[in-house]
């Protein structure tokens, strides 16, 4: 047999051999093992255990949830809620789009930009206010 | 432990992993029974020293315990897992020691030439003529080696352990081989392998 086969050989016996004989886990390191499990058992019931109001982010969720749930309930519930949402929407197409035959929102505001709705061209507020009250 | 779930004769280990998430203490005597060894046997050949070996060996088993609630069933075998875990730790270890000091116990005992003779001594001495030799390889070979020969895994389970190619794993497993068969060479006779 040629030498690299007869050291391969050696090295198949040797695998075999420590494959036979795995070492066993020494007791001492069983029970730190054991052990930490506990620690890990209890820090995580412990964990599950906490009430959510001991929790301030779970708490202020679910007061944010409970405050929307209350608000839901007040208007009437889910349809009820349809119908605002429907109401604001239409509000907000007309005031943004009015129809002709309406007058437009701005004039109610006073708000609408005419030189007549200054008293004079150059004047300032100050000047205004100050006529007004003599 | 009474109104816990009862762990049958054999369950697989994520049914373990799932009880002992559930607080079966039982459950951790189990896994520690079954993977324990494993882990330790992988750690102290990659290390070549046991007290290395059980410090590793207890920090992957307390990984396995945070990882327990998180467990996603299906995913991974447990034990792939633990493996790598296992060979992270070494490789973290080696690291630190190589950018640190060098302990001295985790440099292994070179075989002792007396003690092939006596029959009674030649296992021991076979044993450290091959953790010897595993010593020498580069730590990538010899963690292929060691799953590949020693704890019997398929090529693509090594892979996963060691997050490289199926070829990777080949290229290392045999160039390991190579390396320990030459380290080895010529010491048949005195390691009491007789021809015929």
């Amino acid at each position: 047999m040629a030498d690299t086969e007869k050291d391969i050989d050696l090295l198949e016996a040797l695998f075999e051999e420590a494959r036979r004989d795995q070492p066993t886990l020494p007791d001492d390191l069983s029970a730190r093992i054991l052990a930490d499990a506990e620690d890990v058992q209890a820090r995580q019931a412990a964990a599950l255990a906490v009430p959510p109001a001991q929790n301030p982010a779970a708490t202020f969720a679910a007061s944010a949830i409970g405050m929307w749930c209350q608000f839901r309930a007040a208007v009437g519930g889910w349809p009820a809620m349809g119908g605002m949402a429907a109401a604001c929407a239409v509000g907000l197409w007309i005031g943004l789009a009015p129809p002709s035959f309406l007058p437009d929102p701005a004039e109610f505001t006073q708000l609408s930009v005419d030189t007549t709705a200054l008293p004079y061209d150059s004047y300032d507020l100050a000047v205004m206010l100050g006529e007004e009250t003599e | 432990m009474e109104g816990l779930p009862k762990v049958s004769a054999s369950p697989d280990d994520e049914v373990l992993l799932e009880l002992f998430a559930q607080g079966d203490q039982r459950a951790a005597a189990l896994l520690t029974e079954r993977l324990g060894p494993r882990a330790f046997g992988v750690a102290m050949r990659v290390l070549g020293n046991r007290a290395e070996a059980e410090d590793v060996t207890q920090e992957a088993m307390m990984r396995l315990w945070g990882i327990a609630p998180d467990w996603r069933r299906g995913e991974a075998k447990i034990s792939t897992w633990l493996y790598r875990v296992v060979m992270n730790l070494c490789i973290d270890l080696k690291r630190r020691q190589r950018g640190g000091y060098l302990d001295l116990d985790a440099v292994p005992d070179p075989p002792d030439p007396a003690q092939s003779a006596p029959e009674a001594m030649q296992d021991g001495a076979r044993h450290d003529a091959l953790q010897a030799a595993l010593m020498q390889l580069p730590e990538r070979q010899r963690q292929a080696v060691i799953l590949r020969h020693l704890e019997e895994l398929a090529n693509p389970e090594i892979a996963g352990i060691m997050d490289i190619s199926v070829e990777a794993v080949e290229s290392l497993t045999a160039r390991g081989k190579r390396a320990l068969a030459a380290l080895l060479a010529g010491r048949r006779e005195e390691l009491g392998y007789h021809d015929g």
